[in-house]
């Protein structure tokens, strides 16, 4: 049954008033988020004026090859006002995670507001796409991601791709990527897209990129592989709080021992941090308590692409592409360098065998000998008398 | 004159799961469960490191998010001989405790509630009424009138924007609903409260793991050390913390949670007898309280009970190679030699697509028509999850489980047999959220009592060096996930993983029918389900939603 | 029997070349160790707070500036080798006549076969040799380009940023600091064999190389020095090769 409501369109801030949130409140919020996503007062002043204003933004997400932990970290989103916020100033009009409706009326959600918003919603991707077996390895409703993903697409004012999976394509898309597991921007063309980065990300850093689209209408200002600057400009290493341990060369040596104990940079147990950009280090986890690298384990890389092929996670460099999993750059290398020295080696021997009679003939005299020579040239030649 | 009908996307579960259901008389007659999108992880996990193999596992899922991880370092853990400290068995166990209060809460409100709570009907609700059920229901503090009346207003607000978000063509007003509009409003205020409260306790799994989703776990132990005199390690506040969460998550389940089901149940007690299904069930066991190898130490004791008889629980061994295999006969997939069933140890991961080609309306369900492989124990289907535990525990005669069984039975003035229904799976889910409630808090007073006695150990450096193991060996983690029976069998070969597979609570529910024409525990649930009206499968939903489904962890 | 000796003082490498030269080899050096270093920190300081060390970080800073010192000193020997004599001249550095070709045949049956007896004598480098300084070339270029790509993300300055588009070609940092690092091995074996060879070379031609990068001047039979000179290697455009161009040793001048 559906129900027949007047559509009174309000704004959020309106929206936030009515249900006893104070103007406080309101303005705390504003500057919690502004300082969340680097911005300077006038523009914590710009958000709140959007937010005042602006109306609850439709929003579809869908679900392709997944494991809906991007979902569950949005849930988290740690402020207490943002998970209010966040039900109150979007319209999450599809989304197979949360939503009353299932089968025929959960696609008709999706359609209604795809007729009702054309060109306004925004849409949320979380999973890759596989293009193997013409798409049959993800369908919905019976029919692919790719179709689904490119309809829906067509219309959005944007497109979120959120975590690893939407952005880089993340553990299906490892080797040897069995269903030909695609990231979202090799699907969706033309439309601005923004790569949230992270398996999953963090939830902050996901509710701040929402609220930057919806305070100023626009894309957050983003790197060159479509990553807001706001939350991964910056590597994990750059601003892990065991960095100091780096520079004075204080290494965990093996997990759990004294210097584990204290706390020292995880480098040595193949922490990713030095590669990785990420929030994990100011933003930290579920309400800033902790991180993997606070928790004691290196840094994985879980928000760059193909991390998971990026070798071992406890190996500090990658095994050598091209040569086998077991070769790591330093057996390839040992090898050649011994080769070199040995080769020299018997290159020297055979040299002084072979050539001892040429090496004779060239030089070809004992001292005397060349004094001898020395002197005969002299008589020949007077011109070069010195 | 059958009716076919298709719920497709089933929704408010983890992944992509499609019912095909024929209904006669207004009853289901037979029932199919696909999932309908796969990864191929067991293919892609050949050939690594297996110490990694615990953050791809994790991956499969991050509903259940951490308990693959737990299944893979107990796998490798097995094979090349590890015994971890007991200090990393009880950090490992709080996690488990805290991960499934969490998950079961977040199921119930968020995933389970919408089948039996019109949000419209709460609408019409007296919050004085309401206030005054909270309070006949729990000590709970959130029930004042006021407090309601502010939900209320909140929601119709909310509704009256024309934006109905995630509510918009909801089954409101369907006659299956049957709680007054002073319950709905009640559930309505506990699913915003539960929104909040979960973000909390995952903070355990955050302290210990570093994050969640998907904390970090350690082949050996756990990565975080303990040192009470450093600020860069678990010390007196990060302790203290967790501590306080674990209080805090006991008493949202023991004041919330767990009375909320009660209330709730007498209007539904017709679901006592719908959605039964399979009469078998398997549970293997977990929280060991003396080390994994140890399973008579098993908080979850393991077995098997076969056709509901609850006098007798089966011995259930996993290394057993006629006991648990693995069947294709209606999966996408190919086995190489064309065996008929294989143990995981042997198991095979090849995909081969022969269903429709998308776009389609229907599955050829006589052939193969899912991305599940059909697990079978001695060749019979059995449910897993939160029912079978109890079951098992029930049957074992466990104290503790047996207690806290009857206890929720006389509450509900109901005798065991109802147990055995759509309602007695979502019942006994609230029942083992309260025991686990209780069990994290147990485990952490002793981990406070181990540190004291100066034992801060929570990793052990033999055999983590690939080169200390044997050329060839195998291992099997078992554990108990949220939604049941979980295990992880892999084979090591010259330091990396030879072969690795997942045998996932959802895959033995959810699973395609076997040769045989056995039915797995969702399509045989299904028979007998009243279908009210066609159009609005809410039925279907609601008995599917028992099992808390997740299609990403049953196919990965 | 015996041909006469009536060597002849030839100056080869001119002061700049040299001090590019040591300044090279100083870098590559001190890089290769810092580098090393800093893929397999030693543990010696352990048990020490972060406050009291920076060891690690004093490590990386000289990796880093000797850096600069490195593609600076690679960009002037890229100057010289247009404005520099006709041993340092790029042509020289580039497979392209038939007669290069045809000396990199012959050295290679001398030197590495021993399938030949006739030794080839050269006041440059011979084209085995020329075209291994090519190739190190590129092994700096590579080496610069991927070090400076990795470095732009600690750096605020302009020129790192120069290079960062290297990341994405890789896949990702941590591919190209593979990368990185396995070129480590790389100038590791060329400097193996290039000592080697050096010493090979002075001690079975005799013509005083092993001191060449230090003075500058070689050491040559008048009619080996024809011989040379008539290949049009090392002589070929810089200059018009009018006969017998060695310049005349520095006390005569
Ligand atoms: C890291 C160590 C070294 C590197 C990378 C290196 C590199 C080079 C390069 C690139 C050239 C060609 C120079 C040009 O054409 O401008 C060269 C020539 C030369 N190097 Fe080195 N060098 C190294 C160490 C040494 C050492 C230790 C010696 C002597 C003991 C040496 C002796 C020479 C000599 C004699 C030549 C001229 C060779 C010839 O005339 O064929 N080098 N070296
Ligand atoms: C002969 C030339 C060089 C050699 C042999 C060399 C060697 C190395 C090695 C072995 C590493 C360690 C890699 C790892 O384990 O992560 C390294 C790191 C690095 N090198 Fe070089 N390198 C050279 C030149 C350069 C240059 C020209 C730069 C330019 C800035 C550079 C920048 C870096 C950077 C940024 C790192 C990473 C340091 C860190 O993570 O703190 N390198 N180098
Ligand atoms: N089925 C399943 Fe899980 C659980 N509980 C895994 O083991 O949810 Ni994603
Ligand atoms: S990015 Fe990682 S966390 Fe997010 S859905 Fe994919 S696998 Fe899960
Ligand atoms: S722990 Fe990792 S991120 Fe932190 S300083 Fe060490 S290497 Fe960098
Ligand atoms: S593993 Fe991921 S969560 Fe942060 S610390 Fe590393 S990016
Ligand atoms: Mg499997």
């Amino acid at each position: 049954m559906e129900i027949e409501t007047v559509r009174k369109e309000e704004t959020i801030y309106q929206h936030l008033i009515s249900r006893g949130v104070t103007r406080r409140e309101f303005l705390q919020f504003c500057t919690w988020m502004g300082g969340c996503i680097g911005l300077q007062a006038s523009g914590v002043a710009a958000m709140v004026k959007a937010l005042e204003t602006k109306k609850r933004i439709p929003v579809i997400w869908l679900h392709f090859q997944e494991c809906t932990c991007c979902s569950e970290s949005f849930l988290r989103s740690s402020h207490p006002i943002v998970a209010d916020i966040l039900l109150d100033k979007i319209s999450l009009d599809y989304t197979e995670t949360l939503m009353a409706a299932s089968g025929q009326q959960a696609e008709k959600s999706l359609r209604d507001t795809m007729a009702k918003y054309k060109g306004e919603y925004l849409l949320c991707i979380e999973g890759s796409v596989p293009m193997g077996e013409d798409g049959a390895y993800c369908c919905i409703g019976g029919k692919t991601a790719k179709s689904i993903a490119e309809e829906v697409a067509e219309h959005a004012m944007a497109v979120i791709a959120w975590g690893n999976c939407a952005c880089s394509g993340c553990v299906q898309a490892a080797k040897p990527n069995p269903t030909e597991a695609m990231p979202i921007k090799k699907i969706i063309a033309g439309k601005p897209i923004v790569n949230v980065q992270g398996c999953p990300p963090i939830a902050e850093v996901m509710a701040g990129v929402l609220v930057h689209l919806l305070t100023f209408g626009v894309i957050p200002q983003l790197d060159n592989l479509g990553r807001p600057k706001a939350f991964y400009a910056r590597r994990v290493h750059d601003t892990c709080y065991r960095r100091p341990n780096y520079d004075a060369g204080l290494f965990v040596e093996s997990f759990d021992d004294e210097n584990a104990r204290k706390g020292y940079c995880l480098y040595k147990v193949g922490c990713k941090g030095p590669t990785t950009y990420n929030s994990c280090g100011t933003i930290r986890w579920n309400g800033g308590v902790s991180f993997p690298i606070q928790a004691g384990h290196p840094c994985i890389g879980c928000s760059e692409a193909n991390f998971w092929d990026n070798g071992p996670f406890y190996q500090r460099l990658p095994n050598f592409p091209g040569f086998g999993i077991e070769a790591t750059a330093d057996t390839i290398g040992a090898v050649a360098a011994g080769a070199a020295v040995v080769g020299a080696a018997a290159h020297a021997v055979l040299t002084n065998v072979r050539k001892r009679k040429h090496i004779g003939e060239q030089a070809g005299e004992d001292a005397e000998q060349a004094e001898h020579n020395h002197a005969a040239q002299q008589n020949s030649n007077p011109s070069q008398k010195s | 004159m059958n009716t076919r009908i298709v719920v497709d996307p089933v929704t408010r579960i983890e992944g992509h799961l499609r019912i095909e259901a024929e209904i006669k008389d207004g009853k289901i007659v037979d029932a199919w469960s696909a999932g309908t999108m796969v990864r191929g992880l067991e293919i892609i996990l050949k050939g690594r490191d297996p110490r990694d193999a615990w953050a791809f596992c994790e991956r499969v899922c991050g509903v259940c998010t951490t308990v693959h991880a737990l299944a893979s370092v107990r796998a490798v853990e097995d094979a090349v001989a590890i015994k971890v400290p007991p200090n990393a068995e009880l950090i490992r166990n709080i996690m488990f405790c805290t991960q499934y209060i969490h998950d079961h809460v977040v199921h119930f409100y968020h995933l389970h509630a919408l089948d039996w709570v019109d949000v419209v009907s709460a609408l019409k609700a007296d919050p004085v009424a309401t206030s005054a059920l909270a309070q006949s229901v729990s000590k709970w503090a959130k029930s004042s009138p006021g407090y309601f009346s502010d939900i209320q207003k909140r929601l119709t607000k909310f509704v009256e924007s024309g934006q109905l978000g995630i509510f918009a063509n909801g089954y409101w007003g369907h006659p299956a609903f049957k709680l007054p509009p002073e319950a709905n409003l009640m559930a309505v205020a506990h699913y915003l409260e539960a929104l909040e409260w979960q973000k909390e306790i995952v903070k355990v799994h955050t302290i210990f793991g570093g994050k969640n989703p998907h904390p970090n776990y350690l082949v050996g132990g756990m990565p975080c050390s303990i040192n009470i005199n450093e600020p860069n390690a678990i010390n007196a506040e990060r302790l203290a913390l967790v501590g306080q969460l674990l209080q805090q998550g006991l008493e949202f389940v023991e004041q919330v949670y767990v009375p909320d089901v009660l209330a709730v149940a007498p209007f539904y007690l017709d679901w006592a007898g719908i959605g039964g299904g399979l009469e078998n069930y398997l549970c293997y066991g977990d929280l060991p309280t003396n080390g994994i190898a140890d399973v008579s130490s098993y908080k979850f004791p393991r077995g098997a009970i076969l056709g509901r008889d609850l006098t007798q629980v089966h011995p259930v061994d996993p290394r057993d190679d006629t006991g648990i295999q693995e069947f294709i006969d209606h999966s996408w997939y190919e086995y190489e030699g064309g065996a008929a069933g294989l143990h995981p140890w042997q198991g095979e991961t090849k995909l081969k697509y022969s269903g429709p080609k998308p776009p389609y309306e229907h599955l050829d369900v006589d052939a193969k028509y899912s991305w599940l492989k059909t697990p079978r124990w001695k060749g019979h289907a059995m449910e897993v999850g939160p029912l079978s535990r109890m079951l098992v525990g029930y049957a074992a005669g466990n104290p503790e489980i047996k207690d806290a069984v009857t206890e929720a039975l006389a509450a509900l003035k109901a005798p065991a047999s109802v147990l055995f229904s759509t309602l007695g799976r979502t019942a006994a889910r609230a029942i083992e959220s309260r025991l686990t409630a209780r069990w994290g808090i147990d485990f952490y007073n002793q981990l406070l009592a181990n540190i004291k006695a100066g034992d801060t150990r929570t990793f052990t450096r033999d055999k983590w060096e690939p080169a200390s193991w044997p050329a060839m060996c195998k291992g099997v983690g078992t554990s108990e996930a949220p939604r049941g029976a979980l295990a992880h069998w892999i084979v090591i070969k010259d330091q990396k993983i030879a072969n690795y597979q997942l045998v996932v609570p959802s895959t033995w529910n959810a699973s395609p029918r076997d040769a045989k024409g056995q039915r797995s525990a969702y399509e045989a649930s299904l028979i007998g389900t009243p279908v009210h009206d066609p159009q609005q499968p809410l039925e279907i939903i609601r008995t599917i939603h028992s099992f808390d489904p997740c299609l990403a962890c049953a196919v990965h | 029997m015996n041909a006469s000796h009536d060597y002849q003082r030839v100056y080869v490498w001119e002061q700049p070349v040299r001090w590019f030269h040591w300044i090279n080899a100083a870098c590559i050096v001190a890089l290769g160790v810092t580098g090393w270093l800093i893929a397999h920190p030693p543990g010696l300081l352990n048990g020490g707070e972060a406050a009291e060390s920076y060891w690690f970080g004093t490590v990386r800073f000289v990796h880093f500036a000797s850096s600069y010192l490195f593609v600076a000193n690679f960009a002037f020997r890229l100057y010289w080798a247009s404005v520099g004599n006709k041993y340092t001249h790029w042509r020289n550095f580039f497979p392209v006549t038939k007669a290069q070709l045809q000396q990199v045949w012959a050295v290679l049956k001398v030197d590495v076969f021993h399938s030949s007896d006739k030794p080839v004598h050269t006041l440059g480098h011979n084209s085995v040799a020329y075209f291994t300084y090519m190739g190190t070339g590129l092994l700096t270029v590579f080496q610069v380009c991927s070090g400076f790509a990795l470095y732009a993300s600690m750096s605020h300055s302009w020129f790192p940023q120069l290079f960062t588009w290297l990341v994405p070609l890789f896949g990702s940092e941590q591919n190209l600091r593979i990368f990185h690092y396995a070129a480590l091995w790389a100038f590791l074996v060329f400097t193996i064999i290039h000592i080697y060879l050096v010493f090979y070379h002075d001690y079975v031609e005799g013509h005083g190389v092993l001191s060449s990068m230090i003075g500058g001047w070689k050491f040559m039979e008048k009619e080996k020095i024809a011989a040379a000179e008539g290949t049009g290697i090392s002589g070929l455009p810089v200059r018009p090769p009018t006969a017998m161009t060695a310049p005349k040793p520095k006390s005569e001048i």
